[in-house]
């Protein structure tokens, strides 16, 4: 049955249909239900793609295997999550009228659009048009970042779109480079496929040195786009100035969707080379990022950036165990994408709320004693915050326990114990910055405007959802997990 | 002692790689260049030499799908794309780039120092015989020449304007390196892109614009940390 | 390569008559572009004439310097003319190292020439040497790049074996490094013959005269030496431009048919580049003096880039 087209699909005509509604409501419903539909998809996908090993669709065009059908059911899961918590969070923002009924419809007309590109990358066999999807979820999140108007919105945005369009340019730099290592092979006018199934095929024949040289253009250029020091400048900007929706999709699930990128790119550069050029410098870089984020945690002030520098944190470690390169790591790499992507939206509703309610994101302004003003909030950020620190028994322990081990198991003792350092620094950081504002006594007494029930639904469905498979993963799911660590890592 | 320069003799080569040396010096010109309207006429002639070059390597090689990306370049990089930005220079009144950081000799000095640079990057690259030796050493110098514009100036227009020649760049080597052009639907698919992501950039300048009364954007400075 | 005392003396001719005809021509002609009449195209001549009758006024301030400078710049002028092929493939003199000996005899010119400036003590005079010595040191590395650029792709410094060698066929005319250093050598050229806008040869103000504040002080004889010197170098240097990167319709041997073709072609082309010359002159304004440096670098900068693409193009 086709299921690749449907996926992509969903999303465009649900944008489509909210550009002609006018019923905030209606959109406000109708986005979820898209992402629903597209989660029941993904899970048949993952089914097919467990049964075939590979769902092609469109003569070859679109390519899923089990590192898509996984990126498909983060993407679902995070969307749906965000949006179903967009609705009554705009709802608050129009009556203290912070945002225009414009923008609003202007972020649910985006939202599904940038999805749409987020599953276009992950799903297309072409290396250009995969391209093109990435620049096209880029532009769909610039006017999401600019969506408030303010002043430090459109410097965010702005910083946003000029390093992302940078980053882009590069890996299309890149992306020609790999292109033009194939063209030697074929006779003139035959233009050898684009696909990235067909590259792997004819890997061994590429040529080596342009391939060296792509994979650099294009690990600075998508590593920009995946907020890899040092090009993640931009990161704590967009992230933080954005809508908590919107952040909660490009923290939870863009960023990741960016490494995929990166990932086909890797594991073509393995099979051409044969040697560990490619997963040093994916190590390299994040290590990099995982000591740049640990002090800024520490240091900052506004709840939203730290949030934002926490992603920076996590998607060090996964690449820091994609580039350790054994099965164990990269298998901990992928169950950490899928934890991360449950835990930091989450974290994000619970900042969205806080935001409405104290008009503001300086923790010194929070000020002690959250919980006694919005409790039911605390609750859901405070399992969170547990998660997101590493604290067991969510799964963000185990999967960092799993990289740990992996790596000390493989002899790298002295980077183990780097990711280890670099953790407990962004644990003591997270917990640090929580402790200042959630538990106590508030300064200042506040009134409780009805907001305390708010958008459980949302965070109670991605927590549920933490704590469920932090216990237990379904079967299918593991047996999907690796089989895609297995792409990544090359057939042991 | 007798040194010979490699020069092939046939005629479409040559054409090449002189405009791609003329797209160079454009980009040179570019960034000593202060007068918006003029910086935005040099990046349509740019646009122009590589629309020829395209040409002509549909021409040399037969590869007809590459007429179509030179039909294409010419529409929206010579003829579209200036007049918007053309527009939307006229809307904000703001016709002149303020100081840059380096001031003009040093910045050709810069330029000059990275197109070596350019050069030897590309260096290992020239002993596969096609057209492409010295277009990647051009394209790879349109992008680190593209970088420091985008540094060197404040005014959000130029910086839009660097990152089209830097696209302007990745085009030269997607046209010209890969011999026959890539695929036609990936090639559409960058231009169009392209398109679309100028008239991004054209509503969040004019947001600035309306928002700070000035382009400058070492203004935009208040995140850090 | 034994000196042809013909060749030598056809030559010098060809120098001394022709020189006055192109800055007639280029005054002319940029009188015509701004709708004015301006003087007729002979009028050079006739100045030269009037200024060798008349007597000399020099200032009770001034040494030998002013009296041998125009000599000087006259000589320097007339050697480096000597050295260029113009109407043949082989220039009538060679000297140690071709291109280096016109380097070094046309910066000679220019040391005297401001050292003449200098000399009387007047303030203008020194003002125009030291803006004429800012402008060289940046004008004069672009024009020995520019012409190594030629020299290491033909393999030699010597002008007439540069023509020659691009007489040959597997010359590439498109080449993307000549048209850089031809680009250079054209800015290099008005630097060097003090045209808009780097200088304004017909101003008298203070503000903005270079070459012209050099030349105050002088008057009959010597005025003309300096007059005609600047006349000839201007000369020389657009042939140099004209012959190395279009080398067409040079004479290879000495017959009267070849000699006669190869100077309508010479003439043709040095008219061409007169034409062009004025076309920047009038489109343009003088830049300001602390400008100029901006459009030598842009010079300079571009026969480096030359110089460089003729290693890494290989």
């Amino acid at each position: 049955m086709v299921l690749l087209t449907p996926i992509l699909l969903i999303p465009l005509a649900t944008a489509l249909l909210c550009l002609l509604v006018r019923s905030q409501r209606v959109m406000g419903w109708l986005n979820p239900l898209a992402f629903a539909a597209t989660l029941a998809l993904g899970i048949r996908l993952l089914h097919e793609v467990l049964a075939r090993n590979v769902v092609t669709e469109g003569n070859e065009f679109f390519y899923a295997d089990a590192l898509s059908a996984w990126m498909v059911l983060l993407i679902s899961t995070v969307s749906l999550g965000s949006t179903l918590y967009a609705g009554r969070y705009f709802r608050r923002d129009l009556a203290a009228g912070t945002v225009t009924a414009g923008r609003v419809k202007e972020f649910f007309v985006l939202t599904p659009l940038f999805a749409a590109g987020m599953f276009l990358v992950v799903l297309v066999n072409n290396l250009g048009v995969m391209w093109f999807a990435l620049e096209a979820t880029a532009l769909s999140s610039v006017l999401l970042v600019a969506l408030y108007n303010r002043k430090t919105s459109l410097e965010a945005a702005w910083k946003y779109v000029m390093l992302g369009s940078l980053g882009l340019a590069l890996a299309l730099f890149g992306t020609v480079f790999t292109y033009a290592a194939a063209i030697n092979q074929n006779g003139p006018g035959h233009l050898p496929s684009f696909n990235w199934s067909h590259f792997m095929a004819v890997a061994g024949q590429l040529d080596q040195r342009m391939i060296k040289l792509a994979f650099v253009f294009v690990l600075v250029g998508y590593g920009t786009k995946a907020g890899l020091a040092p090009m993640h400048t931009w990161l704590p900007d967009a992230h933080s100035e954005a809508p908590s929706p919107t952040s909660a999709m490009l923290s939870g699930v863009s960023l990741k969707v960016a490494i995929y990128a990166l990932l086909r790119f890797h594991i073509l550069t393995t099979q051409c080379l044969g040697t560990g050029y490619s997963r040093t410098l994916l190590l390299g870089f994040g290590l990099f990022s995982m000591f740049l984020a640990a002090p800024f945690i520490l240091v900052q002030s506004n709840l939203k950036r730290m949030l934002a520098y926490s992603s920076l944190e996590h998607i060090g470690l996964i690449c820091t165990g994609i580039g350790l390169n054994t099965p164990v790591t990269i298998f901990g790499a992928l169950l950490h994408m899928g934890y991360h992507a449950l835990t930091k939206p989450v974290l994000f509703f619970a900042a969205g709320n806080i935001h409405q309610t104290f008009h503001t994101m300086k923790l010194r302004v929070i000020g002690p004693g959250v919980v006694k003003v919005l409790p039911v909030t605390v609750l859901f950020m405070g399992l969170a915050a547990a998660a997101a620190a590493g604290l067991p028994p969510f799964g963000l322990f185990y999967s960092e326990l799993t990289v740990l081990s992996g790596g000390f198991a493989a002899g790298r003792t002295f980077i183990s114990f780097l990711i280890l350092t670099a953790l407990v620094a962004a644990f003591c950081g997270i917990l640090k910055q929580l402790t200042r504002i959630l538990p106590g006594t508030p300064k200042v007494v506040r009134a409780n405007d009805a907001a305390v029930w708010d958008n459980v639904p949302a965070m109670g469905l991605l927590v549920g959802g933490l704590l469920v498979f932090s216990a237990w993963i379904p079967l299918p799911l593991l047996q999907l997990l690796h089989q895609a660590a297995e792409i990544i890592g090359g057939k042991p | 002692m007798n040194m010979n320069p490699a020069a092939p003799t046939a005629i479409g080569p040559q054409i090449v790689m002189l405009f791609a040396a003329l797209m160079l010096v454009l980009q040179l010109l570019l960034v000593v260049q202060k007068m918006l309207l003029t910086n935005i006429r040099l990046f349509a002639l740019q646009s122009l030499m590589l629309t020829v070059i395209a040409a002509v390597i549909a021409w040399y090689y037969n590869a007809t799908h590459v007429y179509i990306v030179a039909v294409l370049t010419l529409i929206g990089k010579v003829i579209f794309l200036p007049w918007l930005l053309n527009r939307i220079v006229r809307r904000i009144r703001i016709v002149e780039e303020i100081e840059p950081l380096l001031n003009a000799p040093t910045s050709m000095l810069i330029c000059g120092g990275l197109t070596l640079l350019g050069y030897i990057v590309a260096r290992p690259f020239t002993t596969l015989e096609k057209l492409g030796n010295n277009t990647l050493a051009i394209a790879i110098a349109l992008l680190l020449t593209g970088f420091f514009l985008m540094i060197n100036r404040r005014k959000a227009i130029s910086q839009v304007l660097a990152l089209l020649t830097i696209e302007n760049g990745v085009m030269l080597a997607a046209v010209a390196l890969t011999t026959y052009g890539m695929p036609l639907v990936v090639e559409l698919g960058i231009f169009f892109d392209v398109m679309v992501a100028v008239m991004v950039l054209g509503i969040l300048v004019y947001r600035i614009r309306e928002s700070f009364a000035s382009m400058d954007t070492s203004k935009l400075s208040q995140l850090k940390g | 390569m034994n000196p042809n005392p013909i060749a030598i003396l056809l030559q010098t001719a060809l120098l001394l008559l022709l020189a006055p005809l192109i800055t007639g021509c280029i005054r002319s002609w940029k009188a015509r572009l701004q709708n004015r009449r301006g003087p007729r195209i002979g009028q050079p001549y006739f100045d030269l004439r009037k200024f060798l009758r008349k007597d000399m006024v020099i200032s009770e301030h001034a040494s030998w310097v002013f009296s041998a400078a125009p000599y000087v710049v006259f000589i320097t002028a007339l050697l480096v003319g000597l050295m260029v092929p113009m109407v043949t493939t082989q220039a009538p003199l060679s000297l140690f190292g071709g291109i280096l000996a016109v380097v070094g005899l046309l910066a000679l010119g220019r040391f005297f020439l401001a050292l003449g400036g200098l000399d009387p003590g007047s303030a203008f005079g020194g003002m125009g040497s030291s803006r004429e010595m800012t402008i060289a040191a940046i004008a004069e590395p672009a024009l020995m790049l520019a012409i190594f650029t030629v020299a290491i792709t033909v393999g030699s410094t010597d002008l007439s074996h540069m023509v020659a060698a691009a007489q040959q066929p597997g010359w590439n005319l498109f080449n993307p490094t000549h048209l850089m250093a031809f680009a250079a050598l054209f800015i290099v050229l008005l630097a060097e013959t003090g045209r808009v806008p780097i200088d304004n040869p017909a101003t008298h103000l203070e503000l903005t005269m270079i070459h012209e504040a050099m030349l105050l002080e002088y008057s009959g004889r010597y005025l003309a030496l300096m007059e005609w010197g600047a006349s000839i170098k201007q000369l020389v240097l657009m042939a140099i431009l004209a012959n190395i990167f279009l080398p067409v319709g040079l004479a290879t041997d000495g017959s009267a048919a070849m000699l006669g073709l190869g100077l309508a072609v010479f003439l043709g082309k040095i008219l061409l580049l007169s034409a062009a010359v004025v076309l920047v002159e009038t489109v343009n304004a003088k830049l300001r003096l602390f400008r100029v440096p901006d459009l030598l670098s842009a010079a300079f900068v571009l026969a480096a880039m030359a110089l460089l693409s003729t290693f890494l193009f290989k």
